[in-house]
């Protein structure tokens, strides 16, 4: 079984009962959707958008999609699946209506590797909230929620080059930041 | 020696074979830091696989069901004036085809076509007040969910009268939307009385 497909039992047990409620407009179904995926939905766009803010209004309008969308969902899939492209898709966007300067990576070009970064060592919440917001998104999408680099790329826009070189930068400034480079 | 660069150990875990993947594996099985930098790329991933998930600060699900609840009205008032225009056509219709035979129950389709358009002008007083831009205390918002809930029942059950008996659908249009303009009309005092206590 995928882990998506687990991730459907284990957040909703009777998904069959709530996905004919919600297809039927019953309030109810749509409530039993938000209550069963909101913790994983919002833990996806708060580590792809840089604000607790940003993150909760991705919540609401990935929900939003969901109550208007619900028919087209075939239950041919994970519908865990189903939902976190949605989010996905809500939080990329939000970040390319947000344009953030990626300052990390601008500094780090310019100014090269910081004294302090050498004794300075990050926990892996700091690490990774320090990474630009492409960076990260690539990241959890890639590691985390298994997205390949060809989804991802389509998400965003991008070649799958793009995709690739994200995570390897990403990976070379968290090895950076949680001091594990080896000693010369 | 050249070791692997980060993008070459980031490859390595892709499935498939991709050009030089052979060449870094080889290096890899002969290269102790390498490997070492390989297992520590594995524990950096499962380090943010086992993240504690992030929970938001307060329910939005109030906020979503209101801003659905607006935008189901708003469809529903566009349905209804299509609805009403095709009644009107059907009636007209029907007494052109009628009246050739024997004469028409003028009672039931007049009265269908009243009750859609009370239910319109009642849906259109309701967005007069923007609800879903509205702080209601919790007795309030609980009884006007009720309501929307109710409608939405009754909105269902109109979208079925297609399949009924046709000898009984008329008489069932009337009843539902009869109903529905009673459910209106108890939505509108929700929303008129809560806006004449802040004095609005």
């Amino acid at each position: 079984m995928s882990k998506a497909l687990v991730m459907d039992s284990y957040l909703l047990a009777d998904a069959k009962t709530v996905l004919a409620q919600a297809k039927a407009g019953d309030p109810a179904g749509f409530e039993a959707l938000y209550r069963a995926f909101e913790t994983p939905v919002y833990n996806l766009c708060r580590r792809i958008c840089r604000t607790a803010e940003d993150a909760e209004d991705v919540l609401q309008e990935t929900f939003l999609e969901i109550c208007r969308s619900i028919g087209q969902y075939r239950e041919d899939g994970s519908l865990w699946g189903w939902i976190r492209t949605i989010a996905a898709s809500k939080a990329l966007m939000r970040l390319r209506r947000n344009k953030y300067r990626d300052t990390d990576e601008l500094n780090d070009e310019v100014v090269g590797h910081r004294r302090e970064d050498t004794h300075l060592r990050m926990d892996l919440e700091a690490a990774l909230e320090r990474l630009s917001e492409t960076s990260r998104a690539v990241v959890w999408l890639h590691d985390v929620e298994g997205y390949t680099h060809e989804e991802i790329a389509a998400m965003m826009g991008k070649t799958p080059s793009f995709s690739k070189s994200q995570l390897a930068r990403a990976h070379a400034r968290l090895r950076r930041w949680l001091g594990e480079e080896v000693a010369a | 020696m050249t070791h692997l660069s980060m993008e070459q150990l980031v490859a390595l875990r892709e499935p498939g074979v991709e050009p030089g993947t052979q060449a870094a594996r080889a290096h890899l099985d002969g290269c102790d830091a390498c490997r070492t930098e390989f297992d520590r790329l594995h524990q950096r991933i499962a380090r943010l696989r086992a993240l504690p998930s992030l929970r938001p600060t307060r329910d939005r699900w109030p906020e979503v069901r209101a801003r659905f609840a607006s935008e189901r009205r708003a469809r529903r008032l566009r349905w209804v004036a299509v609805a009403g225009l095709a009644a009107a056509a059907s009636v007209a219709i029907v007494a052109g085809v009628r009246s050739m035979h024997r004469p028409l129950p003028a009672a039931v389709p007049a009265e269908l076509s009243e009750a859609m358009a009370r239910s319109q002008a009642l849906e259109a007083a309701i967005d007069q007040y923007h609800p879903e831009s509205r702080v209601l205390d919790g007795r309030t918002a609980r009884i006007a969910q009720e309501l929307e809930d109710r409608i939405a029942a009754v909105d269902r059950e109109l979208q079925n009268t297609d399949l009924a008996d046709p000898g009984r659908r008329q008489t069932q249009e009337l009843q539902l939307w009869r109903e529905r303009v009673g459910l209106l009309d108890a939505l509108v005092d929700v929303h008129l009385t809560r806006a004449s206590n802040v004095g609005l």
